[in-house]
C-alpha cells in the first residue's frame, strides 16, 4: 500500500479513517470490497498514535460511537473533583494558590503561611500585600483632610509616594460615586480583599513604622551604573558614594574638601530651592550630570539624618523627631517652591488668548529655530508647520496612531 | 481577532486567564528537560512557552519592537546603614569591605533580571486591566476596552494596545467587572429571568391592547366622516402613539409593583443565603467595619420604605392561595416557611435548587444561631417597622445581625443581572487572584492607577510569569537576537 492513503478521507463511505478499531459492529453489515482493506489499514494507523489517549474501559462497552473523552480529559476532571477541588472556592483570610494547597499537603494543615507563590515553578514571584480599606482611608484622611505631607504619610504608614498619591485619587472618586449615588462592586471588592493578602491599619502609629507596606526607600538602578569598573584607589583613602558616582560618570576626582559634612537631605533642599546646581561633565550632546550618590537620590533622603541623629543622642529622641519634623517642613516648602517655579517657567512660554465670543482659548508658543528641532533646511520631523516635500506624520508609513498619553 | 489561545491538554500552554483547563496545565506545569537540546532549541521552546502566556494577542513583529535588553529594577536602602556608611567601609580592603564574619555579612539575593522579559507588555491597558483583576483573561480584557467599557483618565479608550503612562487611572464598567469575575448563572436562574422577563412583555402587550381598543373607540366617536379620516389619518397616528406611550408608562408602574412583589421574595430568600453564609464563616474581612453603623441604620430605614408595597404582596400571596387548589397551597405554604424561617437551609435549598454544593458546604459548617438572633432576623426582614429588639442578643450577635443585613443590601438577589445573583466569585479565581505593586486598585468603583512600571529587586521580580527564571533567560536571550 502507498504510504499516503491512510492520511485520505474517503467520500460517500461510512467507512471514514477517524473511525476506531472497534468499530465494527454496524459496518460488518454492510460490507463493501473495495473499502474494507483500505478502511483497516487507515484505522490500524490511526489507532496506534491515538491509543493512550482513548478510554481504556468505556462505561457503554456495547456502544460503537466513539467517546469525546480522552484519557487526558479523564484525568484533568479527576483531578478538579480530588485535588483541584480545594481551590474552587477561596478560604477567607488566606490565599489559596496551587501552592498553597501543596504545602498544606505537606505542612498540616495551615500550610507555609508567608509563602504565596501563585506559580510553582516561578519562585521569584509572590502575591505581596495590597493595601486594606481602613488604611486606605487613613491615608486619604491624613492627606486630604487633615493636610498633612504626602512625604510624611509615606514615612508614617510605610506606603510608597506615589502610591498615597494614587490612594487619594481613587478613594476621592469612591467617595464622589457614593455621592451620586452610583452602584459600586461592593460584593466583588469584599471578596478579592478576602483573596489576596492585605496591610492592616495598626491602631499603633509606631508599629505601623516598624510594618512597612512596601519599601519605601527603593534606589532605581541608573544606566551609568550598569558597567563594572575597575578605579584603583589607595588604601588609605576614604573612597565614599560621592565618588563612586563621579567615577561611575567620568568625572575628575574630587577635590579634598569638596561638599564635606552637607548632609543629603540639605542638598535636595538646595537643588529644589535652585541655590545648588549638580555639576555637569562633557561637551555637546555628550555632556551629562555627575551621578549623584544614593543618598540624594533616594525617595526619602532626610530619613538618613534622622537616623545619624538617633543613634548620636538615643537619651533625647522627643527632640530628634521635633528636629526631624522641622527638617520635613523646610524640605516640603523647597519642594513646593521648585513645582511653582516650574510652573511659572512653562507659563511664560505659553501665551495665552481667550477671546470673549468664544468658548476655545488659544495657547500659542514660540517656534525655536535650532539645528535639533527644525534642522539645517527647516523640514525636521519635529519642524511646525506644512513643509513641502515631507509628508504629514499621519500619511507616513509605520505610524501608530494609539495615543500615547491622555491628559487627565 | 481569531482567538487562537486555545487551552489544550495534549500540548499544554499557559494563558492569561482562570479557566479550569489553564488552573489544571498550570499545575502539571513541569521543569523542561533541556539536557539534550541544542541551544537552540533551549531557546526557541522557552521563547515558545512564554510567548504563549505574555501577550499572545500581540503580533510578534510588534512585541518585538517592543522589547527592551534593558531591565528596569530598583535596589531598597536602608537608610539606618546608610547613616552608619558612607560607602568608605563597603570599599574598604581590596574594594569589596573588610572580610567581615558569617553573622555580619549582609547576604544579597540575586535580582531576576531576565524574569522582566516581558515588563513592556505589562504596560499594555489589556494586560493591566487583567491583571487588576478586572477579567477573567486578557482576552476579555481586550474585549472590554474594544466594546468601549474602559475609560484612561476619564475619557474612553478603544485601544487595548494602548500602553499606559505611570499616573493613569484606568475604569471599568463595574457590571462587567462583576459579570467578568462572578459565578455564571446556572439554568434555574437563567429560567428565573426568562419567565419575569416573558411575563413583563405580557402585561406591556396587554396594556398596549387596551390602550390601543381605547384609542380606536374615541377615534370612532370623534370622527364622523370617512373624508375625514382619511384626511386625518396622520395626526391620528401621532395621537395614537401618544395614548400608546401614555399607556406604556402607566403599565411600567403596574408592572413594577409586581415586580416589587416577586423581588421581595427574592430578597428574602437572598437574605437566608447571605445569612447563612455569614453564619459559616468564621471571619470575614473588615472591608467595611468603618461606616457599619451608618449602614445599618440606612437599611433599616430602607426596610421601612418598602414595606407598604411588601405588604401588597403579601395581600396577593394570601389572595393566591385562597383561588388555587390544594396541592398549589401546601406548596405555597412551604415557601412561606422557607422564608420565614431563618433556620431552615434545607427546606430553603428545596425551593431554590441553584447553587447546591456551596448551600450544602454552607449548612455543614454552619454554627447553629440562637433563637433570639433569628428571631431578630426575623424581625428585622419580615417587620421592620418596628425597631429590632436587640435586648435579647449578645453582641456578637449584633455583629452578625449587621453584618447579614449590610450584605443582603450590597449583595441583592436580581435575575436580570447577566451573573448569578447574589454575586460570588467565579469558580478557580482564588488560584489567580493577586494584584502586583505596580498597580494601585479601588475595588469599590473598578478603577485602579497605573502607579509605576514594573521593576526587579533582589529575589523578586514583579512582572508576574508562570516559569522559572531558566526559561525566562532563553526566553530573554532569544530576543537579543543572537541567535
Amino acid at each position: 500500500m502507498p504510504p499516503r492513503i491512510h492520511s485520505q478521507i474517503i467520500p460517500n463511505s461510512l467507512l471514514s479513517c477517524r473511525s476506531s478499531a472497534s468499530q465494527t459492529s454496524t459496518h460488518s453489515s454492510l460490507p463493501s470490497p473495495s473499502c474494507a482493506p483500505l478502511s483497516k489499514l487507515s484505522c490500524s494507523r490511526h489507532s496506534t498514535p491515538s491509543a493512550p489517549h482513548l478510554p481504556q474501559q468505556s462505561s457503554r462497552s456495547f456502544s460503537s460511537t466513539p467517546t469525546t473523552q480522552t484519557r487526558l480529559r479523564e484525568t484533568m476532571f479527576q483531578w478538579l473533583t480530588t485535588e483541584g477541588s480545594e481551590l474552587k472556592s477561596h478560604i477567607p483570610g488566606t490565599t489559596n494558590y496551587i501552592t498553597d494547597g501543596r504545602n498544606r499537603k505537606k505542612f498540616g494543615p495551615e500550610g507555609l503561611p508567608g509563602d504565596s507563590k501563585p506559580f510553582p515553578l516561578n519562585p521569584h514571584f509572590k502575591s505581596e500585600r495590597i493595601l486594606s480599606e481602613e488604611l486606605r482611608n487613613d491615608i486619604y484622611q491624613r492627606v486630604v483632610v487633615k493636610k498633612q505631607s504626602v512625604r510624611a504619610v509615606s514615612t508614617d504608614t510605610g506606603v510608597d509616594m506615589r502610591r498615597v498619591a494614587a490612594v487619594c485619587r481613587l478613594v476621592e472618586l469612591e467617595n464622589q460615586w457614593r455621592e451620586q449615588g452610583k452602584p459600586l462592586a461592593l460584593p466583588y471588592a469584599r471578596a478579592v480583599h478576602e483573596m489576596v493578602p492585605t496591610t492592616k491599619l495598626q491602631r499603633d502609629a509606631r508599629l505601623q513604622r516598624e510594618r512597612p507596606h512596601e519599601q519605601i526607600n527603593d534606589l532605581p538602578a541608573h544606566r551609568l551604573t550598569d558597567a563594572q569598573i575597575f578605579y584603583p584607589v589607595s588604601e588609605s583613602r576614604q573612597f565614599t558614594r560621592v565618588d563612586a558616582g563621579r567615577v561611575f560618570s567620568a568625572a575628575p576626582a574630587r577635590l579634598r574638601g569638596d561638599d564635606q559634612g552637607d548632609q543629603p537631605w540639605e542638598v535636595v533642599r538646595d537643588l529644589n530651592l535652585g541655590e545648588r546646581r549638580i555639576e555637569a561633565v562633557g561637551k555637546g550632546d555628550g555632556e551629562q550630570r555627575v551621578l549623584q550618590p544614593a543618598d540624594v537620590r533616594i525617595p526619602h533622603p532626610h530619613l538618613i539624618t534622622l537616623e545619624s541623629e538617633r543613634a548620636a543622642n538615643p537619651d533625647s529622641l522627643r527632640d530628634v523627631w521635633r528636629a526631624h519634623e522641622k527638617r520635613l517642613k523646610e524640605g516640603n516648602e523647597a519642594e513646593e517652591k521648585r513645582k511653582q517655579r516650574k510652573q511659572e517657567a512653562r507659563d511664560r512660554q505659553v501665551f495665552r488668548i481667550q477671546p470673549k465670543s468664544s468658548r476655545f482659548e488659544f495657547r500659542i508658543k514660540d517656534v525655536v529655530v535650532s539645528k535639533e528641532t527644525t534642522g539645517t533646511d527647516g523640514r525636521n520631523a519635529k519642524a511646525p508647520g506644512r513643509r513641502y516635500g515631507v509628508p504629514r506624520s499621519d500619511r507616513k508609513k509605520g505610524q501608530v496612531k494609539i495615543p500615547t498619553h491622555v491628559l487627565v | 481577532m481569531r482567538n487562537r489561545a486555545t487551552t489544550t491538554l495534549k500540548y499544554p500552554k499557559i494563558r492569561q486567564s482562570w479557566s479550569k483547563w489553564n488552573l489544571y496545565n498550570l499545575q502539571r506545569l513541569r521543569e523542561r528537560a533541556v539536557k539534550r537540546q541544542t541551544f537552540f532549541q533551549q531557546k526557541w521552546s522557552a521563547k515558545s512557552l512564554t510567548r504563549a502566556y505574555h501577550g499572545e494577542q500581540v503580533r510578534e513583529s510588534q512585541w518585538e519592537r517592543m522589547f527592551n535588553r534593558r531591565v528596569r529594577s530598583v535596589i531598597p536602602m536602608n537608610p539606618r546603614r546608610m547613616a552608619a556608611d558612607d560607602g568608605s567601609a563597603t570599599a574598604a580592603g581590596r574594594g569589596a569591605g573588610l572580610d567581615a564574619t558569617e553573622g555580619e555579612r549582609n547576604i544579597v539575593q540575586e535580582t531576576p533580571y531576565t524574569s522582566m522579559t516581558y515588563a513592556p507588555l505589562e504596560r499594555r491597558l489589556d494586560v493591566a486591566i487583567f491583571r487588576a483583576l478586572f477579567a477573567s483573561s486578557t482576552r476579555q480584557a481586550r474585549q472590554f476596552v474594544v466594546h468601549g467599557a474602559v475609560t484612561v483618565n476619564g475619557k474612553k479608550m478603544r485601544f487595548p494596545g494602548y500602553l499606559l503612562n505611570p499616573g493613569d487611572m484606568f475604569q471599568v464598567d463595574p457590571e462587567r467587572v462583576m459579570f467578568a469575575t462572578g459565578a455564571p448563572k446556572n439554568k434555574y436562574d437563567r429560567r428565573e429571568a426568562r419567565l419575569e422577563k416573558k411575563l413583563a412583555a405580557k402585561a406591556e402587550a396587554e396594556a398596549a391592547e387596551k390602550a390601543g381598543e381605547e384609542a380606536a373607540e374615541e377615534a370612532k366617536e370623534n370622527e364622523a366622516t370617512p373624508e375625514s379620516e382619511t384626511k386625518e389619518s396622520e395626526p391620528l397616528d401621532t395621537r395614537k402613539t401618544l395614548q400608546q406611550m401614555i399607556a406604556q408608562a402607566k403599565n411600567i408602574m403596574a408592572d413594577n409593583k409586581t415586580v416589587m412583589a416577586g423581588k421581595r421574595k427574592q430578597e428574602l430568600r437572598g437574605f437566608q443565603k447571605a445569612v447563612r453564609r455569614v453564619m459559616s464563616r468564621s471571619s470575614i474581612t473588615d472591608t467595611q467595619a468603618g461606616n457599619l453603623e451608618a449602614q445599618f441604620s440606612e437599611i433599616l430605614t430602607l426596610l421601612n420604605a418598602k414595606q407598604a408595597s411588601r405588604r401588597e404582596a403579601q395581600n396577593k400571596k394570601s389572595e393566591s392561595e385562597t383561588t388555587e387548589g390544594p396541592e398549589a397551597t401546601e406548596t405555597k405554604a412551604t415557601e412561606a416557611e422557607a422564608t420565614k424561617d431563618a433556620e431552615a437551609p434545607e427546606s430553603a435549598e428545596a425551593s431554590k435548587p441553584a447553587e447546591p454544593a456551596e448551600g450544602a458546604a454552607a449548612a455543614a459548617n454552619e454554627d447553629k444561631p440562637t433563637d433570639a438572633l433569628t428571631e431578630a432576623f426575623r424581625q428585622a426582614t419580615l417587620n421592620p417597622e418596628k425597631e429590632v429588639d436587640v435586648s435579647e442578643l449578645s453582641w456578637t450577635e449584633i455583629d452578625v445581625l449587621k453584618r447579614a443585613l449590610v450584605q443582603l443590601r450590597d449583595n441583592p438577589v436580581d435575575t436580570s443581572k447577566p451573573y448569578a445573583t447574589p454575586w460570588r466569585p467565579r469558580d478557580y479565581m482564588n488560584a489567580f487572584a493577586f494584584i502586583p505593586r505596580y498597580l494601585e486598585v479601588n475595588q469599590n468603583i473598578c478603577a485602579a492607577v497605573y502607579v509605576r512600571h514594573p521593576v526587579a529587586r533582589p529575589g523578586f521580580s514583579e512582572v508576574p510569569t508562570p516559569y522559572g527564571e531558566e526559561t525566562s533567560t532563553g526566553a530573554y536571550h532569544w530576543y537579543l537576537r543572537r541567535r
